[in-house]
């Protein structure tokens, strides 16, 4: 397989995942979670590092994952509390946002201990970073995890379709129902978490913060019905990784970002499509 | 209708798709010519590998100059030139982050040497907490096994080339042996009270043990952490007590914390001024003086000389 094409599948499958579990935040007004994430798991790397004195990827990657989860999991707790979304999600990430530079600055000053350079991957490099079992190469390591990441997110919202959706629209009627709206809540928070700290390893951070809002965003604009949005917003991420490779190929510009950038462009577009559609109905 | 216009739109997107990507890939060729396509990451590793490879081989550098190793981002480009690079050559100890666990699994297809491999573990810095300190370049002789280890790591991939490796190599160390005694003897010219180097970032710990000079950073080593005000306080009291002279920019670190310093230790009533800028992670613009790894020590050198003396 060559070097684009693993990119671009990389690209995909992080959109697609992030498409996928991202289309349920935009209905709960939560997509800035990704970013909160991006921020609340510092703290899991420098505490990585205090216990074992390792930079070594997998110590940070779990040390992120155990506070990607805090975070989301807090997040749903304060929101259940009567918290508002927003002000939940500002007041967890900044809280350990700022208790990972306290960790670092008082135990850990003199180490290179930075997000980008011990826990972000860099997508560009996806192709050589294989996943080796001893001797043997069974081909890219991002292709792997975000493979079944997506397999992950695709089982959980078919398996639990109609709960997440009656969840996300309307949580009252849920309860009634005699469904745990809670334990569907932490579901979804639980894949977000996992999808988002998973592509950080596999690609860094700006790629699935944007897709956690771009595809789902735009597919939202097109369609009514939620089983549409979701097949939308894979399809949707999936388009603006290939054209963001192309973009990055075209102007020698990092690929991750170049991806990102043409999610936000699809999304423009559909806005401007789906305006200029309403005007005319008008008149 | 709608359906068939949005149909249409992704039918053109991926037209333009197709088109793109076939362009883009009539132009990925050599220019080099018949020479041995050569990647580092950083300008200074680039800079040995030029010198010591010469005419037979064609280096491409990852790191722009000014580009801090601890935030570089690959681009598209980047992907082939690592694929079309017979060798890659970096600088180790950790200073390319999550790059460097990379490199080291490209090795099952094509060489790829960490220059500071040979470094005895003895003569390397291990930080406070620990991890060993990665900016090598600064002790000249540390750079001078950096370089032989450039030298024989060629002559394997391309013996023919070998003779010509080796005698670049020979001229090339004699002129960092030069280099060296000559930022000893210019150093040596500080008065011994007043060879305090104040920075914003722990670049310079082997500069300062090879030199003789105490090294005193605001930051950590990673480029990311944030000073705290009582190391802040720490290094204005240095300043006033022992009454140096400058504190100094680095080019790939903002200038804010440095200024910090300089308006503290006003405060309280002692002059310091900001003694130019040091080249730190990254040399300067290709095609100046400072472009060069041997420009960069000398200018470096003759900042803090000047600055201090």
């Amino acid at each position: 397989m060559t070097a684009s094409l693993v990119i671009v599948a990389v690209g995909a499958l992080v959109a697609g995942s992030a498409g996928l579990v991202g289309s349920f935040l935009v209905l709960r007004r939560m997509t800035m979670l990704g970013d909160a994430i991006s921020h609340a798991v510092l703290p899991g790397i420098a505490l990585g590092f205090l216990f074992t004195g390792s930079r070594a990827a997998p110590i940070m990657v779990l040390g992120a994952a155990l506070f990607g989860l805090l975070t989301t999991w807090l997040v749903q707790a304060l929101q259940r509390a009567g918290v508002q979304e927003d002000a939940g999600m500002g007041v967890t990430f900044t809280a350990l946002f700022a208790l990972g530079v306290v960790l670092i600055s008082a135990f850990a000053g003199r180490v290179h201990l930075d997000l980008e350079h011990v826990l972000y991957g860099e997508i560009a490099f996806a192709p050589w970073d294989l996943w080796l079992v001893g001797d043997v190469s069974l081909g890219p390591r991002a292709l792997w995890t975000m493979g079944a990441i997506f397999v992950l997110d695709l089982v959980a919202v078919l398996l639990f379709f109609k709960e997440l959706k009656i969840c996300a629209f309307d949580p009252e009627t849920a309860s009634a129902q005699g469904i745990n709206v809670t334990a569907f809540h932490y579901l979804l928070m639980t894949l977000v978490s996992i999808t988002t700290v998973g592509a950080f390893d596999a690609v860094g951070a700006i790629l699935v913060v944007a897709m956690l809002v771009l595809p789902g965003a735009t597919a939202y604009l097109l369609t009514d019905r939620l089983s549409v949005m979701l097949a939308l917003a894979v399809g949707i991420g999936v388009l603006a990784s290939v054209l963001g490779y192309l973009l990055a190929r075209a102007t020698d510009t990092p690929v991750a970002g170049a991806m990102a950038v043409a999610g936000g462009a699809v999304f423009a577009v559909t806005f401007v499509i789906r305006l200029l559609r309403q005007r005319r109905r008008r008149a | 209708m709608l359906r068939r216009l949005r149909l249409g739109l992704a039918l053109l997107a991926l037209g333009i798709a197709v088109v793109t990507a076939g362009c883009a890939t009539g132009q990925a060729g050599t220019a080099a010519g018949d020479r041995i396509p050569v990647v580092a990451t950083t300008g200074m590793v680039a800079d040995l590998a030029r010198n010591i490879g010469g005419d037979r081989v064609a280096v491409t550098a990852l790191m722009g100059p000014g580009v801090d190793p601890h935030l570089f981002k690959a681009s598209e480009g980047d992907i082939a030139r690592l694929q079309q690079a017979r060798i890659i050559f970096y600088n180790g100890l950790h200073l390319e982050g999550r790059m460097g666990d990379i490199l080291v699994k490209m090795a099952r297809e094509k060489p790829t040497v960490a220059v500071a491999e040979r470094i005895p573990e003895e003569r390397l810095l291990i930080t406070e907490d620990g991890v060993e300190d990665p900016h090598i370049w600064f002790d000249v002789s540390l750079w001078m096994e950096a370089a032989a280890v450039v030298r024989d790591s060629l002559v394997q991939l391309d013996p023919e080339g070998a003779s010509t490796y080796r005698q670049n190599a020979e001229a090339y160390l004699a002129e960092l042996k030069g280099l060296d005694e000559w930022a000893r003897a210019e150093l040596a010219t500080i008065p011994v009270g007043r060879r305090v180097l104040v920075t914003a970032h722990d670049a310079f710990g082997y500069f300062g043990r090879a030199y003789d000079i105490e090294v005193a950073g605001l930051q950590g080593i990673s480029t990311a952490t944030e000073y705290g005000l009582a190391d802040l306080q720490q290094m204005i009291d240095l300043l006033v007590e022992r009454e140096i002279k400058a504190v100094f920019i680095e080019s790939s670190v903002p200038r804010s914390s440095i200024e910090a310093l300089v308006e503290g230790a006003a405060a309280r009533g002692h002059q310091v001024s900001i003694g130019g800028e040091l080249f730190s992670d990254a040399m300067g613009p290709e095609g100046t003086p400072e472009g060069t790894y041997v420009g960069m020590i000398r200018h470096n050198v003759r900042a803090i000389v000047e600055a201090l003396r």
